[in-house]
């Protein structure tokens, strides 16, 4: 091992060319946290030959998310939640004001339509493969705990606006929900928070939007993409096994 | 048990086992029950409620109903009012029982199906709701479609000359009081008991 | 699936995916193109359609029609459809979707068949393409429906300049008089408990029309307060429905 180097003295500077600094910062987290087996494991996988476009629908699924939650965030930023005027003129403010501001809330009002859309391709490619057989029951419920995710992000999203679509569209689905025998009453005031819609419920769909649903779709999409890593991607359907001839040939011996 | 003394039924590691598991379970209860009560809390507190005058007895003929515009939530302007349609009773068509609350006939004007709001046709005396198509009579009966109940209503009074408003209440189909439902909920047979009566909604005032 | 077929399934599996080509880059490229596609559309449709925002949610309106977003047509329809037995209506409302979530949350439990090639599996092909079918119309005619408060026909081309003046008039009419609630006419209005008036004016008369208007057959009401108020809207109700052939 070589000496250290002393302050003054001077520098090795073609021991550690710039163009090498990337990885080394690249090694000194890997050798903090041993990530890098973990994310060779998870992108060197190998997928099972014959998969085709249908199979990115997933992804394109999980990027439609990523996407609803970048523009979410900044739509954050210029929203109040507030019932008594502050949430339609904030509105108002972001769609004829705000530099860009219809362009983002439209990118968030379409995107919700986009995974939705894809949602709905993603699990008829799984229905029609037959992807949530043995070994992918799990996979599949957690899909479609995401599924009821993603319709009350629909849900209660469509509130926020706080104009005459969205108030009703509002009482109609809280009043849905108040259908259901004997919990359905308390449900609603639940949603609600109280037997009218009142001061805070703007704000409690707000928090259930932006930070109770997201977190929990947010960590359902870990658990099931973990899932699909472990498990594989399925192969299509109608691919047929043929074993590798050299293994024909030891089984035959 | 391997590691144990002569009778010993908790060793150390189902001790920690134990502690492990009480005091985790402990921290998770002593966080979630607090917030999950909070965010209920609304469900169990009652609103209350005022009378609010809404015109003289001579604005409200017994042959047509007038809008008026009150509030039922109060502190957020605009979004907690609501339009009920009011006339005087007409003993000729008003077969319930009359007393000091139904002077005048107090109609909410939210569909009873799914709460959205129904307009009154002159021409056809009819209550009509846009969206699945309900349709109630004059006295707010339902006539066709979807709704499960006739309107709800509000209690009215005479006070110093003036009409008053006052909470709403629902009605089965033979027009017997409820305290007040939301839309979609039955009121006639097991209906009231499928659909309890809620904590939370104004009851009417001692005055 | 007993332990044998799911041995089997793992065998087959492990030998397809050994021939198969790592994830990155092969599968991810494709990942990452449809990635590009997903953006694309969503800031072309934001660029094309934009956010429109409606007037200020106003909850003493008694005129407003509302309608949900396109992703809730096929419940909206549901409940359009279920809404001539009330005793139904919560089970329109909660029954229908509970029921189907549930059935889908429990799939992979009641299919439990190795067989994966979906022209081997006829349930679920013909389950599928029902659902896919049903949702579609449902939402197809979700989106189609008018409101009952208004009538969008054209007036015939046969008729006059006058008369097609009156027709518009007489549309109006219907509208606000909410005949649609039981009646329907053309794309508007519910139908029943009254009869389809699509084609009235080729089974009734006009005099006929006016005198069932004046004098209907309970549970319709009767407009002779409309003809004695106003009788040139009461002309104008009457001249529609007998143009409507």
């Amino acid at each position: 091992m070589p000496r250290p180097k002393r302050p003054g003295e001077a520098q090795d500077v073609g021991a550690f060319p710039p163009a090498e600094a990337g990885i080394t910062v690249v090694d000194w987290i890997d050798e903090r946290t041993s990530l890098s087996p973990g994310i060779r494991w998870m992108l060197f996988r190998k997928v099972p030959k014959g998969i085709n476009w249908a199979y990115t629908l997933g992804s394109a699924t999980l990027f439609a998310f990523l996407a609803q939650a970048v523009t979410g965030v900044f739509l954050a930023m210029y929203y109040r939640p507030d019932a008594a005027g502050g949430a339609y003129e904030s509105i108002r403010y972001i769609t004829d004001d705000a530099f860009l501001g219809q362009f983002v809330r439209g990118m968030h009002k379409w995107g919700a339509s986009v995974m939705i859309i894809l949602i709905f391709l993603h699990m008829a490619r799984v229905f029609f493969y037959g992807a949530y057989k043995y070994p992918r029951e799990l996979t599949w419920i957690i899909g479609v705990v995401l599924l009821i995710l993603t319709l009350v992000m629909g849900f209660t999203g469509y509130l926020l606006p706080f104009d005459q679509r969205a108030y009703w569209a509002t009482i109609v689905g809280v009043n849905i929900n108040g259908t259901g025998p004997f919990v359905g009453p308390f449900l609603s005031d639940f949603l609600r928070a109280g037997p009218e819609f009142g001061a805070t419920t703007l704000s409690r769909f707000y928090a259930i939007h932006m930070l109770l649903v997201p977190g929990a779709i947010g960590a359902l999409i870990g658990a099931h993409l973990y899932l699909v890593s472990k498990l594989g991607i399925t192969a299509p359907p109608w691919l047929k096994a043929e074993p590798e001839p050299e293994l024909l040939e030891h089984s035959e011996v | 048990m391997p590691g144990t003394f002569e009778g010993e039924t908790v060793n150390r590691r189902r001790f920690m086992n134990l502690v492990t598991n009480g005091a985790g379970g402990v921290a998770a209860v002593a966080i979630t029950l607090p917030v999950l009560g909070f965010a209920a809390g609304p469900i169990f507190s009652r609103v209350p409620f005022e009378w609010q005058t809404i015109g003289m007895p001579a604005d409200f003929p017994k042959s047509t109903y007038q809008t008026r515009v009150v509030e039922i939530v109060q502190g957020i302007g605009e979004a907690g009012k609501t339009t009920a349609y009011v006339r005087a009773r007409d003993p000729s068509i008003d077969t319930e029982p009359e007393d000091q609350y139904n002077q005048f006939v107090a109609l909410s004007s939210r569909c009873m199906h799914l709460g959205c709001p129904v307009r009154f046709v002159a021409a056809a005396e009819r209550f009509i709701c846009p969206c699945h198509g309900g349709v109630y009579d004059f006295r707010g009966m339902v006539a066709g479609g979807p709704p499960v109940r006739p309107l709800d209503r509000f209690y009215t009074r005479l006070k110093d000359g003036y009409v008053q408003i006052g909470p709403r209440y629902s009605v089965n189909s033979e027009l017997r009081r409820f305290s007040p439902r939301d839309p979609g909920e039955p009121l006639d047979g097991v209906g009231q008991y499928l659909y309890p009566a809620r904590f939370s909604t104004s009851q009417i005032p001692q005055s | 699936m007993n332990q044998a077929q799911k041995e089997q399934y793992l065998r087959e599996y492990s030998i397809l995916k050994s021939q198969g080509k790592p994830f990155f880059p092969y599968a991810v490229a494709k990942d990452s193109i449809m990635a590009m596609i997903v953006i694309l559309v969503i800031i072309f449709l934001a660029l094309m359609f934009g956010a429109e925002i409606a007037p200020k949610a106003d909850p003493t309106t008694t005129t407003y029609v509302p309608r949900p977003d396109w992703y809730y047509f096929f419940l909206f329809e549901v409940l359009r459809v279920m809404k001539n037995v009330p005793k139904f209506t919560p089970m329109a409302t909660i029954g229908v979707p509970t029921i189907c979530m549930i059935l889908l949350f429990l799939l992979p439990f009641y299919d439990r068949s190795p067989e994966r090639r979906i022209e081997r599996r006829p349930i679920a092909l013909a389950a599928g393409i029902t659902t896919i079918a049903a949702m579609a119309f449902l939402t197809y005619s979700g989106a189609n429906t008018g409101s009952p408060n208004s009538v969008d026909l054209q007036p015939p081309s046969s008729l006059s300049a006058s008369q097609a003046q009156m027709f518009r008039a007489g549309e109006l009419v219907v509208g606000e008089s909410g005949c649609l609630a039981c009646h329907v006419i053309g794309d508007n209005g519910n139908n029943g408990p009254g009869p389809v008036l699509t084609h009235i004016g080729s089974k009734l008369p006009s005099q006929a029309i006016a005198s069932t208007l004046r004098n209907p057959t309970p549970p319709m009401p009767s407009f002779r307060n409309l003809a004695a108020q106003s009788p040139q809207k009461f002309q104008q109700l009457v001249g529609f429905l007998s143009e409507l052939q």
